[in-house]
């Protein structure tokens, strides 16, 4: 009884999923404090906001869009490395059919920014729609026909960057339509990226939440043959789960490709099937399945952008960056090795037991 | 006879992936012969190995850290690294063999720190070895930003000594071509595989390989030395990789930190087309040999084909991985049907096995066809294609151009009919190109000229960071692009090269809004 209201301690605080990627976060911007002056500054131009802080959650959507995704992709055991390819995909689709002239092997040069070939909402609609079919032919390999996940989304992997080029005919496509730039590009006091973010992530959260969705996928993670023999239909938990994470993969690559205003079916999505993983790793989710948390993962791709951001202010060319990247990966591992959390929480409570 | 033969199928079914796809190079080889006259070459067959030597080096290792039911991403992140050590020393004058032995320690004892952090600190491979990639990629460009050639003589004589076949010379003479010959990288790459081969199949070391992979716990409880052989499997394949890493030097006869992008996709897919299984615990060296001919020689027929991009070599890659992953899927299943014991549940599936195996050779099978079909009208298809021989770019006669009052020169090299062109825009919209041979004008408004400048310096910034050297040497239809862009005093000239990843896409932006003005050559109808 007397536990019925337990109070704030230590203890309590370092077992939340959020601690450790949020002290990560916070080290790297106490760090920009000291060392990079202006880093906090953010503008109001013309009421919308610009700094570096803005940048890091701009520059992150992608990271986190595809996170979303791949937690939950994670937390029923399994990966999905095919993300990369799969936004190459969506950004060649959205590309091609707001300028199909790559199709005639010739680029002609567009610089009217209300031309495009179909309407907003088809293109859209068919990139996502053809995103999603990216993720189930993921999900079917992997529930349906039993390959192992790392193997099964690596075919897409190597295989969808070449698809993605034979729908743009391997060539760059420009993409100069207005209203379609705004999804990278614009801003309503924040930018728009960050509320597409914002309104997955809700979305998401509530169907995991809010339904018993999310519980069937932290039980197939944790044991998928008692969850069978327990009813739950796993083959279709993992089939909607790859199916998520491809419609996920899709909504970041048009943002990718809207944000660069071209559909480059080389470039875009590049190692972030690796940035989104480790997001995950970074967030606390296990890497062999069970309890997840969205936002966590989501902090986790705050973390990665925010490490990228202040090297690039502090000048360090953006190729050198990924050996930065690495050693700040191995560290962020180590913090979450059980043996370093332990210690942490054993901190707490020796000084406790020196109170009384 | 038939029983007999399924006896001795099901009898032998583990060889059935290696020999499917020993059977698929020789198919996929044969076909390719038969369609194309210059592909029954001895040197195209030859060279099959000469191009992908770094590969079979690089793959083999990766065979063992795959059978041992690990995976390392880091392969491509080492042979870069390896490349650009090299090259930077070797241009600091350290002797070349000093410069060798550095670089393989180097491969091994990042191969180590990485199997260490998967041995004792229980990082999983996939991120641990990510860590390794992203690290040593990163580390090139402490070293330098730009490419560097190696003109050291020692690794000259490793990287072009011809080695002749005999036998296969009086062969070529009696056709009255040149004879037909490997180099040194292909003779250490079978040396890598035969050393390989013994420590997998002949050794306490191989065996205990395979035990772990088939089952880490069951390993350890049976009293294997499970960490130390992991650790040495890792530091087995960082070796492997800086000796990939040298060969693709002496390949490409340059280091710079952008090469070899998706290396390691390409490694992994040979592996698991030569049949070994990526859950670990089965596999064969043998295999991975097959897998990177087979590899190389669907390389080999899209670059014949001609009208096919080479991007349709990812596709091609990625069905023939998907192809092998089901049959030993299939494979798999059939193990289980066999403990049950029941007569029926085994006739079962065994025909179901037939089935789903014989769906999958067709596809395979139509895979091969259809990709030969699809180019067997395009005329220039039965000639080999030539390397182009690359010239350097001559940024002289560029800049001379820009003092002239040329606001944009552009210089065009290699390309798949091995162009050298140079072309300035002035102000007042007159265009000049030139292609050795010939020299054309065209006229274009200065109000073109003034909106391609605005778009070039304002829309893609020109001279921010972005924009920057990648110059590397150009694969088989690539163009290299040399272009100064001067504009109110400010004058930037950029090397890039387009069908890779390198190309900052400002870069090619730029490209294709300077293509329209300029004139052309062989205007297509």
């Amino acid at each position: 009884m007397m536990h019925k209201k337990t109070p704030l301690t230590w203890r309590k605080i370092t077992e939340n999923r959020l601690f450790f990627p949020l002290v990560a976060l916070f080290l790297i911007l106490l760090f920009d404090f000291i060392f990079i002056p202006g880093f906090f500054a953010i503008e109001n131009r013309d009421g919308n906001l610009y700094g570096s802080l803005i940048d890091i959650m701009r520059n992150g959507s992608t990271v986190s869009l595809l996170a979303i995704g791949m937690t939950l992709v994670i937390a029923t055991g399994g990966i999905d490395l095919s993300v990369g390819a799969v936004m190459a995909i969506s950004a060649s689709v959205a590309g091609i059919l707001m300028n199909p002239s790559a199709l005639k092997s010739e680029v002609f040069f567009v610089t009217d920014p209300t031309y495009t070939f179909q309407p907003l909402w088809i293109v859209i609609g068919v990139a996502l729609i053809v995103a999603l079919f990216c993720g189930m032919w993921n999900g079917f390999l992997v529930a349906f026909m039993k390959i192992q996940p790392m193997v099964a989304t690596l075919v897409l992997m190597i295989a969808g960057r070449g698809i993605a080029q034979l729908i743009t005919n391997g060539l760059r496509v420009q993409i100069t339509y207005k209203p379609f730039s705004y999804i990278g590009q614009g801003w309503i006091i924040l930018p728009f990226s960050l509320y597409i973010v914002v309104f997955v992530l809700i979305v998401t959260s509530l169907l995991t939440r809010k339904t018993a969705f999310g519980l069937f996928i932290e039980s197939v993670g944790i044991n998928f043959r008692s969850s069978f023999f327990s009813g739950i239909k796993e083959k279709n938990i993992k089939f909607t789960v790859y199916a998520l994470c491809g419609l996920c993969a899709g909504i970041a690559g048009l943002v990718a490709c809207s944000n660069v205003k071209t559909s480059d079916a080389n470039n875009i999505g590049l190692f972030n099937e690796l940035d989104a993983i480790l997001a995950v790793v970074i967030g606390g989710t296990s890497m062999s399945g069970g309890r997840f948390s969205l936002v966590a993962s989501i902090v986790g791709a705050l973390v990665m952008q925010a490490v990228t951001q202040s090297m690039y202010a502090l000048g360090v060319p953006a190729f050198a960056l990924q050996a930065i990247k690495a050693v700040v990966v191995i560290i962020v591992i180590m913090l979450f090795s059980e043996q370093f959390k332990g210690f942490v929480r054993n901190l707490g409570a020796k000084k406790k037991e020196v109170k009384p | 006879m038939i029983r007999r033969i399924s006896n001795f199928i099901s009898n032998n079914r583990r060889f059935i992936p290696l020999s499917a796809t020993a059977l698929l190079a020789i198919i996929a080889y044969g076909l390719g012969a038969i369609f194309f006259v210059g592909m029954r070459n001895p040197q195209v067959f030859l060279n099959l190995f000469r191009n992908s030597s770094y590969l079979l080096i690089s793959a083999v290792g990766m065979t063992l850290v795959i059978i041992s039911g690990g995976i390392d991403l880091s392969v491509s992140g080492i042979v870069v690294l390896t490349t650009v050590v090299s090259a930077a020393l070797l241009q600091n004058n350290w002797n070349p063999w000093v410069v060798i032995l550095f670089v393989l320690v180097m491969g091994m004892s990042l191969g180590a720190i990485m199997g260490s952090f998967i041995v004792y600190l229980k990082v999983q491979p996939f991120i641990a070895t990510l860590a390794g990639m992203w690290f040593a990629r990163g580390l090139c460009f402490f070293i330098s930003d730009n490419a560097i050639n190696i003109d050291d003589r020692t690794f000259k004589i490793i990287g072009q000594t011809r080695i002749l076949i005999p036998g296969l010379k009086e062969l070529a003479d009696r056709q009255g071509i040149p004879a037909p010959y490997i180099s040194i990288p292909v003779l250490i790459a079978f040396l890598v595989f035969l050393v390989a081969f013994y420590l997998a199949h002949f050794t306490r070391f191989g065996r205990t390989i395979y035990a772990i992979g088939g089952n880490q716990q069951s390993a350890r409880l049976m009293g294997l030395p499970v960490n130390r052989t992991l650790l040495q499997v890792y530091t087995f394949n960082g070796f492997c990789s800086a000796m990939a890493g040298l060969a693709f030097a002496l390949f490409v006869s340059s280091g710079h930190g952008l090469y070899a992008p998706g290396f390691e996709l390409d490694v992994i897919a040979s592996v698991v087309i030569g049949g070994t299984l990526l859950s670990g615990g089965s596999g064969y060296v043998v295999g991975t040999l097959f897998g990177v001919m087979v590899l190389a020689i669907s390389q080999a027929l899209i670059q014949f084909i001609g009208s096919l991009s080479s991007w349709w070599t990812k596709i091609v890659i990625g069905v023939l991985m998907l192809s092998f992953i089901g049959v030993q899927a299939l494979l798999a299943n059939r193990k289980v049907g066999i403990k049950a014991l029941d007569a029926q549940a085994v006739r079962q599936n065994r025909k179901k096995f037939a089935l789903g195996f014989g769906a999958v050779a067709i596809l395979v099978i139509l895979a091969i066809l259809i990709t030969p079909k699809l180019g067997l009208f395009s005329p220039s298809s039965t000639t080999e294609t030539q390397q182009c021989e690359v010239k350097p770019f001559r940024k002289d006669e560029a800049s001379s151009l820009i003092e002239g009052g040329a606001v944009i020169a552009y210089h065009r090299l290699a390309g798949p009919n091995c162009v050298d062109e140079m072309y300035a825009i002035y102000p007042d919209g007159l265009v000049l190109g030139d292609n050795g041979e010939r020299e054309l004008e065209k006229m274009v408004t200065p109000v073109d000229v003034e909106l391609l400048l605005k778009t070039i310096t304002e829309d893609y910034k020109w001279y921010g960071n972005e924009i920057r050297d990648s110059y590397h040497v150009p694969c088989r239809q690539c163009f290299a692009h040399y272009v100064i862009v001067a504009q109110d005093g400010q004058e930037k000239g950029t090397t890039a090269v387009d069908g890779g990843v390198n190309m900052p896409p400002e870069y090619g932006f730029t490209l294709a809004v300077i293509r329209p003005l300029l004139p052309e050559f062989n205007p297509s109808p």
